[in-house]
């Protein structure tokens, strides 16, 4: 018995001395053009599916079925995952061709994934795999987002991709169309490259509420805006890749262009009567708060009124009511973060509840700019 | 306020009975300490929040009460530790029966319940006039308690009311009739020099009657936890000749003076601007928020965040771009994204609001 021991010993000594001389030696290929053994290969996407079904358990799946997200998720897919995975315009990107492993054409692959497990997958990467995690872990909507999209994908058109994606700018190259009027009159390059493929070609947004409204906004609020997304103060995993592109100078040159543009704003009448009762309602938070809930009001910061608001401060009136709603939960949720004036708004929607959030957004997005200056606007 | 320190050093050795023992020099030095510590003791109980230093009619009725208290405490102590040490010396003999029962039914029961009794019925007799109504056509003050500061609200004589924070101001010898409430959970307003304290309770209205009877800058404070910063929700108290009470009351009807030099101008712009109205009321301006203190007359005031600072310049910037640095969790956010510029002008512009 003791005998066998030893030997058992011994052989287990040698087969560990073994395999730490060849990490050592170097033998071990690291090489992603050397490929795996098929039993490897195997071995690790059993692995990996094994771990996405455990830990993707108990996720909550939000209703998906929704266009903004849609929207928002394609807008995002074309700047953080077409690169590596492809898209209708892109099938076979080159340069991620020779990664090990190799990342899925996902019109192909999607199905294999329900939706917590997309989420889990977009949200955290995937470790050795070269998929990264999310660039915000506090952004939750915007994962979702992208898997709203992704149930889209699997069946979607060159033609319907590059509308949802690129907007009213994806016939870029025929002649006479809008950006090529934008080419011509002086927008600078960056913001037809960075900007106007979500938030229009005047800063007018894509309809939804998917992404905001940028036209006429203060300047001062934009580039602290985008210098908190660079400095990871305030989070997106959409903006802050975007954003961390851009340099000084590019940040002011984008802020005053935004600034300069008139926001033309209608909101639909159906849409306003419907919501007739909840921009009431807004009105009143908006305007004068409501001091026994310890709510102060929104217009001494965003207007309407008669005084010369900061422009750190962001101008409210005619932004897309489900933006404004979201920005109020995540402020709520300490997840949107911000440039020093955001500090001053969770105070604030600590004492919003889900009704006052959708009523004071319905009242601002009810809201012209040309209102903004009465005290009291004509309504 | 009691100064607790004086009882470390100093009382100790006053109560080592070896230094009794050690002959004349170790007597003196007994007594010196005693006096010392007494002295200690007594200059320690004078001061702007000392219940022992009254001020006023109720104070003094509730400093007597304790006097009393602590006259017959100190008597009983006597006698219990007279009867200790008297034990210890007698034989241990056996003792006679009744003599016994005598005294632990005497002792243990009859005489504290006569004590007691005595003492409570004292007590109680103090209440009708303690609790008494201030007579009609008394100034009327009703405080509300917030997390964590005093919304004060004086009643007009034609119905009215002006509205103040965080600070108090009575006329001498009348009396003053508050009507006490909470916003948000219970609180307990206490000017220990000049009565008792009551509690705010969220929902209801409770009642106190102060009678000031000399003038003079006292402190009140808030006597029951409420929060991270319940130790920095007090108030200053002025009790003052009618004359100069009237002036004063006068002047704090008035809404805001305009900004009187170009610094403050731009306080006034920089205040408007970055939404302080929104919380902060300041009558005469476009400020009309409801839900933080009205800063109408805020320069006339002594200190600053509910007593919690002084009332300086460098005080009012560092509290308006850090209030949680002095009052963690208060709900005043943080105006931290002004400029040094900014924030001198906006405290220019506050403290000229006389």
């Amino acid at each position: 018995m003791k005998q066998r021991l030893i030997t058992l010993g011994v052989f287990l000594a040698v087969v560990g001395l073994g395999g730490i001389l060849v990490v050592v030696l170097g033998l071990a290929p690291v090489q992603a053009s050397s490929g795996h053994w098929p039993i490897t290969k195997w071995f690790l996407e059993f692995s990996m599916s094994r771990s996405i079904a455990t830990y993707s358990t108990g996720i909550k799946v939000p209703e998906l079925d929704r266009p903004e997200l849609v929207l928002k998720g394609a807008g995002h897919y074309e700047t953080g995952c077409s690169p590596c995975h492809g898209s209708p315009t892109l099938r076979h990107p080159r340069v991620a061709a020779n990664m090990l492993p190799q990342p899925p054409y996902l019109p192909e692959e999607v199905h294999h994934w329900d939706p917590a497990e997309l989420f889990l997958i977009t949200k955290h990467g995937i470790m050795l795999a070269g998929m990264p995690a999310f660039p915000s872990l506090k952004r939750d909507d915007e994962v979702w987002a992208l898997v709203a999209f992704l149930q889209e994908y699997q069946e979607m058109e060159k033609e319907d991709y590059q509308k949802l994606v690129f907007g009213n700018t994806w016939n870029a190259s025929q002649e006479g169309d809008a950006l090529q009027e934008k080419l011509s009159d002086g927008t600078p390059l960056v913001v037809i490259q960075a900007c106007i493929r979500c938030h229009g070609l005047q800063g007018e947004g894509r309809g939804q509420g998917a992404f905001p409204k940028l036209a006429g906004q203060n300047a001062e609020y934009l580039s602290r805006s985008l210098e908190a997304y660079i400095n990871g103060d305030r989070h997106s995993g959409i903006m802050e890749p975007i954003a961390a592109r851009l340099d000084v100078a590019t940040i002011k040159m984008i802020s005053d262009y935004y600034a300069g543009l008139e926001l033309h704003t209608e909101e639909s009448n159906d849409k306003q009567k419907a919501l007739l009762e909840s921009i009431e309602r807004g009105k009143v938070i908006a305007t004068e708060g409501l001091p026994n809930e310890e709510i102060p009001s929104c217009a001494d910061c965003h207007g309407p009124g008669e005084v010369d608001i900061s422009p750190k401060y962001p101008r409210l009136a005619g932004q897309y009511r489900e933006y404004l709603v979201l920005q109020l939960e995540l402020f709520h949720d300490r997840n949107r973060g911000g440039a020093e004036a955001a500090e001053l708004m969770h105070e604030v929607a600590d004492q919003l509840t889900e009704s006052h959030r959708e009523d004071v957004a319905a009242y601002y997005a009810s809201l012209k700019r040309d209102d903004e200056g009465a005290s009291s606007s004509g309504e | 306020m009691f100064r607790f320190h004086a009882f470390s050093t100093s009382s100790l050795h006053g109560f080592c009975p070896r230094s009794a023992r050690t002959g004349r020099w170790g007597r003196n030095a007994l007594w010196f300490t005693c006096l010392l510590t007494i002295s200690f003791l007594i200059t320690g109980c004078e001061g702007i929040q000392s219940a022992l230093n009254p001020a006023g009619r109720d104070a003094a009725l509730i400093a007597q009460l304790y006097w009393w208290m602590v006259g017959g405490a100190v008597i009983i102590w006597l006698i219990v530790v007279g009867l200790a040490v008297y034990a210890l010396q007698i034989n241990a003999t056996e003792h006679d029966y009744n003599v016994t029962r005598f005294w632990v039914i005497g002792g243990g029961a009859v005489a504290p319940t006569i004590i007691l009794t005595v003492l409570l019925v004292y007590g109680l007799s103090m209440m009708p006039t303690l609790l008494e109504p201030a007579p009609e056509g008394s100034q009327t003050i009703t405080v509300i308690g917030k997390q964590w500061w005093w919304k004060v609200r004086y009643h007009l004589p034609e119905g009215q009311a002006v509205e103040l924070a965080n600070e108090i101001r009575l006329p001498v010898d009348e009396p003053v009739q508050f009507y006490l409430e909470s916003a948000d959970v219970i609180h307990s307003f206490w000017i220990p020099s000049l009565g008792g304290k009551v509690d705010m309770l969220p929902g209801r209205q409770t009642r106190l009657t102060l009678h000031p009877q000399r003038t003079g800058i006292y402190r009140g404070v808030c006597a029951e936890y409420c929060g991270g910063s319940h130790a920095k929700m007090s108030f200053e108290v002025v009790v003052m000749e009618r004359d100069a009470f009237d002036t004063w009351l006068e002047q704090q009807q008035a809404p805001a003076k305009s900004a009187s030099n170009e610094l403050a101008e731009r306080g006034e712009s920089v205040f408007l601007a970055h939404g302080c109205g929104a919380c902060h009321t300041i009558r005469g301006t476009k400020a009309n928020g409801k839900i933080a203190p009205d800063l109408t007359h805020y320069g006339s005031r002594l200190r600053l965040a509910a007593s919690a600072l002084p009332q300086t310049r460098d005080a009012l910037k560092e509290w308006i771009a850090h209030p949680k640095q002095t009052k963690p969790g208060v709900h005043m956010p943080s105006f931290a994204l002004l400029s040094e510029d900014d924030l001198t002008a906006l405290a220019a512009y506050l403290e000229g609001l006389q």
